[in-house]
C-alpha cells in the first residue's frame, strides 16, 4: 500500500449514522448528480487542469519541400498507426472507410488498400489514420514504410483524395447533428447510464465530430473501450457517411470516475 | 496504464514565483513532496520526488492558493513499475489558485520518418 494511501484515509471514530436525504437526479444527464459535485473529505477540491506544451527535443527540418515528408506515429495497442503529413490532406471534411470495398470514391484509400495488411483508413486534416488486419503483429517499421511510400506517390502524382460524389454525398451539419443526438439519448446514454456515465455532442464540423465523455467516463480507465465499441460503432450505424469522432473530454479533470464513486451513505 | 513506482520532478520558476510548499494530487488526493530541494520563489528551480505506488488516473501538480506562479519549464522522470524510465519535458504555463497543472503523461510514441 502506498504512504500516501494511509494518510488521506485516516481512520476516524464512529459517529452516529446521519439520515441520508436521497439526491434528485437529472435523467438528462444520464443520472449523473450534477448538483452534487464537492469532494469526500480529504479530497482535492475540483480545480480546472491545465496542460503545459509538451516540448520536443530540436531536430529535423522546417517548413514545406517539394518532397513530402511523413511521419509515423504508432498508436497505443500497436494496431493503427498515425501518418503525420507536412500539409493537408483533406481539409474540412474527414473520410472513414471501414474496409476496401468502402474505399471506392477515395483513390488514395484504394491505393493504401492495394497493401495487403491495411485494414481500415481514416484520413483527418494533416493526418491519416492506418489500421493493420488483427493478424498481422510485430513492429509497424516495415509496413509503415510501404504505407508512407503509397501516400507520397499518390500525393506527388496529384491524384485525387476523395471524389466530388463522395463529398456530395455528405449530410449536411444539421442532419448529422439530429441523428447522432437521437442516438445519443436512445442508446448511448442509457446504456452508460448505469456506470454514471453520459455523452455530449460538442459539435459537428463537415463530418466530423467532436463528443464529450461526462460523469463516470470522464477519467475513466475505460472510456477509451467505450469510445471506440460503443460510440463509434452506433454512431457508423446510423450514419454511414460520417468521418472522424474526436473526444474532447478533459479526462485529467474527471473527479467522479465510476470506480471512485462512493455509494451516498459513505460521503 | 502502468503502475507508477515514483516520479522526480523539476520545475524552473519564471517571473512571477509563490513562497510555498508544492504538493501533487494523485486520483484527487494531496500529497506532498519528498526529498524536496529549491524552491519555487522567481527565477528559482524547485525539484522534489513523489511516490504514488499507484495507478495515476490522474496525476497534478497543484496551484498556488495565493498569487500567480510563473512555470517556465517543468521536467518529469517517470519510474513505471517493471518498465524503463522516461522523461518528458513541459512548456510555459502560469497557475493560480483556481488551476492545476497535468503531470500525467505516458510514454512517448516512437516517431519515425517513412
Amino acid at each position: 500500500m502506498p504512504s500516501w494511501f494511509s494518510k488521506v484515509f485516516k481512520s476516524e471514530p464512529a459517529k452516529p449514522k446521519p439520515v441520508i436525504q436521497a439526491p434528485v437526479r437529472d435523467i438528462r444527464s444520464g443520472g449523473i448528480d450534477l448538483a452534487d459535485d464537492k469532494p469526500p473529505p480529504g479530497r482535492h477540491t475540483p480545480r480546472k487542469v491545465v496542460y503545459a506544451p509538451v516540448l520536443k527535443d530540436a531536430g529535423g527540418q522546417s517548413g514545406r519541400s517539394p518532397e513530402v515528408r511523413i511521419k509515423a506515429r504508432v498508436e497505443k495497442g500497436n494496431r493503427a498507426c498515425a501518418f503525420l503529413l507536412d500539409r493537408p490532406v483533406l481539409e474540412g471534411y474527414s473520410a472513414w472507410f471501414p474496409y476496401a470495398e468502402a474505399a471506392t470514391e477515395s483513390p488514395l484509400a484504394q491505393a493504401l488498400f492495394a497493401i495487403p495488411s491495411v485494414d481500415t483508413v481514416l484520413i483527418h486534416g494533416y493526418t491519416l489514420t492506418v489500421a493493420r488486419k488483427p493478424t498481422v503483429f510485430g513492429d509497424w517499421d516495415q509496413l509503415a514504410k510501404e504505407i508512407g511510400s503509397a501516400i507520397r506517390a499518390h500525393l506527388l502524382e496529384e491524384k485525387p483524395v476523395i471524389t466530388h460524389a463522395y463529398l456530395d454525398a455528405i449530410p449536411p451539419e444539421e442532419t448529422i447533428r439530429q441523428t447522432l443526438q437521437r442516438v445519443i439519448d436512445t442508446e448511448i446514454n442509457p446504456g452508460i447510464a448505469a456506470h454514471s456515465g453520459a455523452i455530449r455532442l460538442d459539435r459537428v464540423e463537415g463530418n466530423t465530430v467532436y463528443i464529450e465523455m461526462m460523469g463516470g467516463c470522464q477519467g475513466c480507465a475505460a472510456s477509451d473501450l467505450t469510445l471506440r465499441q460503443g460510440v463509434h460503432e452506433a454512431f457508423r450505424s446510423a450514419l454511414p457517411g460520417l468521418g472522424a469522432i474526436l473526444d474532447v473530454t478533459d479526462h485529467a479533470a474527471g473527479t467522479n470516475p465510476f470506480y471512485n464513486q462512493l455509494p451516498a451513505g459513505m460521503r | 496504464m502502468p503502475k507508477l513506482n515514483t516520479f522526480q520532478i523539476s520545475v524552473r520558476t519564471g517571473v512571477r514565483g509563490v513562497d510555498m510548499l508544492p504538493q501533487w494530487v494523485i486520483n484527487g488526493f494531496p500529497v506532498d513532496f519528498e526529498d524536496v530541494r529549491g524552491s519555487t520563489k522567481s527565477g528559482d528551480t524547485f525539484e522534489a520526488t513523489g511516490s504514488p505506488g499507484s495507478f495515476p488516473h490522474t496525476l497534478l501538480l497543484r496551484g498556488p492558493d495565493e498569487g500567480n506562479w510563473d512555470i517556465e519549464e517543468t521536467r518529469i522522470t517517470y519510474y513505471p513499475n517493471g518498465e524503463e524510465p522516461y522523461t518528458v519535458r513541459l512548456g510555459a504555463v502560469t497557475l493560480d489558485a483556481e488551476s492545476d497543472m497535468n503531470l500525467w503523461y505516458e510514454r512517448p510514441q516512437a516517431v519515425l520518418d517513412v
